[in-house]
């Protein structure tokens, strides 16, 4: 299978006169329709890794850092960077990835059908069924005229996945999407989630702190380790494959 | 340029889901500008006619000779055309210059003063046609009303002399053209083509006056002389060094030089007060108007990162708060010009009449709202742009997660 993701020494670092946190990733593949877990306690870097996967944080410091999704070519995410490409992160982020956030990040002002059709406008993909599809699959074709003002915690999640996939990203990003939801919710909306990420073939990256979840989703996750260094003044988390 | 048509369809859905914010960000907005409005506008219309009527009254701009001189047509023609001079015309003596007006109306015979008049004479503004021959001539109100005549009337007018021993008496036809304002004088006046008036000194005089029939001995050889004259500066600005040139001439005059002072100094305090208080207040509109649109900024920080989550450049979100500060400017400078022109009709409708003035108190002209229209989106987004360079700053990952 393609690697999509490809990490040697990744560093990101919040450090204050020399303390705070730092985040390490000696080496990391992730591969074509992989679905991987990252799993830790809070704070231990796990929103800034996916962040970084998902192109809107910069690396401070990176040996390798390359993207090579399986309906594009290769791309060195390290040297866009280096360069301040921020036009050309988005126009990648736009084509292949799908984000989803912990609290929704649904825009207020439109209705659950704009929100949705957002990321297919943004790309100019013709009107077609595939938002009407996507809305029953998930449960939430009721609801689509409404504002997300109106929905519950569990119909907002569901439409960021919709809003998520809607423009058939090759690679799904999503960070604690089900923390906010009680446990029943959560595993409704992540067995629907599942069932069309397989049928879409679709790389799934995620984070959570609930470890029993994840290991009931066949998920891989990398190995986390975190300790302080330097004298205790950096708290350091290690991700590795 | 999809991205554009895609932020502006996105600014307007949030601008108008906010409905109540952005309605307090105009009222904000309009409740700063409308009495700035209403300042201009009193300042431009009752102050600055006050104003004008001061500076342009006609009174504290005349320039009266004392006693007689002698002075030719030459020299009154000198001054015709200097800049600083609006008006002159020569007077003859004043025995000379009185006429007995009789009209058919009022059974009295009313002496009256003569006074030389041209087209351009400060004291007749308004007045289009002036006495053009020996036959026309504009009453002052007070001899219109003893006398009892309107314009367009014919009066008899007559002068008197002891020549050769014998008394004798003239007549001649008057036309009414015009009847002068009553600010003019309360004094009887006539006022009358020159050439009247040097007819009416010369037969006093003996001589004759072929062109009207009146007989008297014939010197055509004497340069004509006025002994004073009428003379108006163009503004109250120019009287002093008026006076001192007619003065280092060896005339004497006077002017209403204390008069003058305290009007330059009412226009000259005046225009500091109103200015001190325009850039006060326009310096508060630029900070309110920057500090909520600024705030504005900050508080779409998160909706702006989910705009950059989901595709868009930087350079385009700017753009997001940039035209929510248009809309805010537009509606507000639309509601501030609503409330100032409410207060323009009461205050003009109602207040005006209170006070016996025939103007109107306070009017704009349209360019004025323009000029506070562009002042205002300039300023917006100023404002705006500054925030939301400072939000495009930000690193998309920030202001995601700060719910």
């Amino acid at each position: 299978m393609t690697v999509v993701y490809s990490l040697k020494n990744v560093v990101k670092e919040r450090l204050t006169d020399g303390v705070g946190f730092r985040l390490v990733v000696p080496y990391v593949q992730i591969r074509a329709q992989e679905h991987i877990a990252l799993i830790g306690h809070s704070g231990c870097g796990k929103s800034t890794l996916l962040d970084m996967l998902a192109l809107i944080l910069h690396p401070d410091e990176s040996d390798q850092f390359s993207l090579h999704p399986i309906d594009g070519e290769s791309h060195d995410i390290n040297w866009m960077w280096q360069r301040r490409r921020q036009g050309h992160l988005s126009q990648i982020r736009k084509h292949h990835i799908g984000y989803v956030l912990q609290s929704g990040g649904l825009l207020p002002y439109l209705t659950v059908r704009e929100n949705i059709e957002l990321p297919r406008q943004l790309l100019k993909l013709p009107e077609d069924d595939s938002i009407n599809s996507i809305s029953r699959v998930l449960g939430i074709h009721r609801q689509l005229d409404k504002l997300p003002g109106l929905l519950s915690a569990g119909e907002r999640q569901r439409v960021a996945f919709a809003r998520a996939l809607s423009h058939r990203p090759s690679i799904l990003i999503a960070d604690e999407p089900t923390a906010a939801l009680d446990p029943i919710t959560a595993q409704k909306i992540m067995a629907v989630v599942m069932e069309l990420i397989k049928g879409l073939k679709i790389t799934l990256i995620t984070a959570s702190h609930d470890w029993a979840h994840v290991y009931k989703m066949e998920l891989r996750t990398l190995k986390q380790e975190a300790g302080p260094v330097d004298n205790g003044k950096v708290y350091q988390s290690r991700f590795s494959d | 340029m999809a991205q554009i048509t895609n932020i502006i369809w996105l600014s307007f859905r949030d601008y108008s889901h906010e409905w109540r914010m952005s309605g307090c960000f105009v009222l904000a907005l309009s409740s700063v500008l409308a009495p700035m409005l209403i300042l201009f506008g009193l300042k431009f219309g009752i102050v600055q006619s006050m104003i004008v009527e001061l500076v342009e009254n006609p009174i504290n701009r005349e320039i009266r000779p004392i006693g007689s001189g002698r002075y030719n047509d030459a020299w009154i023609d000198a001054y015709r055309n200097r800049q600083d001079v609006e008006f002159i015309i020569p007077k003859t003596r004043a025995l000379a210059a009185t006429i007995q007006l009789k009209s058919k109306t009022a059974n009295r015979i009313l002496s009256t003063e003569l006074l030389a008049t041209a087209s351009g004479d400060p004291l007749l503004v308004g007045i289009e046609q002036v006495p053009q021959d020996y036959y026309q001539a504009i009453l002052s109100q007070a001899a219109a009303r003893k006398l009892k005549v309107n314009a367009g009337d014919e009066i008899d007018a007559s002068l008197a002399r002891q020549f050769q021993g014998k008394r004798e008496r003239v007549h001649l036809p008057l036309q009414v053209i015009n009847v002068a304002d009553i600010a003019v004088t309360s004094r009887n006046v006539a006022f009358v083509n020159l050439d009247l008036l040097v007819a009416s000194e010369q037969f006093k005089d003996g001589r004759a006056v072929p062109e009207l029939g009146w007989e008297g001995n014939s010197d055509d050889s004497i340069e004509r002389v006025y002994p004073s004259f009428r003379l108006y500066a163009r503004s109250i600005y120019d009287v002093d060094k008026l006076v001192r040139d007619l003065e280092s001439e060896g005339v004497r005059v006077k002017a209403n030089v204390g008069e003058i002072s305290t009007v330059q100094s009412i226009d000259q305090n005046l225009s500091i007060i109103f200015w001190i208080i325009a850039c006060v207040g326009a310096l508060g509109f630029t900070f309110s108007l920057g500090a909520s649109l600024w705030a504005n900024v900050d508080r779409k920080r998160k909706d702006l990162s989910v705009l950059r989550l989901v595709g868009f450049k930087s350079g385009r979100i700017v753009l997001f708060p940039v035209l929510q500060s248009l809309y805010t400017a537009i509606l507000g400078w639309l509601l501030a010009v609503l409330i100032y022109l409410a207060f323009e009709y009461l205050i003009n409708r109602f207040l005006a009449p209170r006070l016996n003035l025939d103007q109107v108190l306070s009017y704009l002209l349209i360019e004025h709202f323009l000029w506070a229209l562009g002042l205002t989106v300039v300023i917006a987004m100023f404002a705006a742009i500054l925030g939301g360079i400072r939000a495009s700053n930000i690193e998309p990952s920030d202001g995601l997660r700060d719910i």
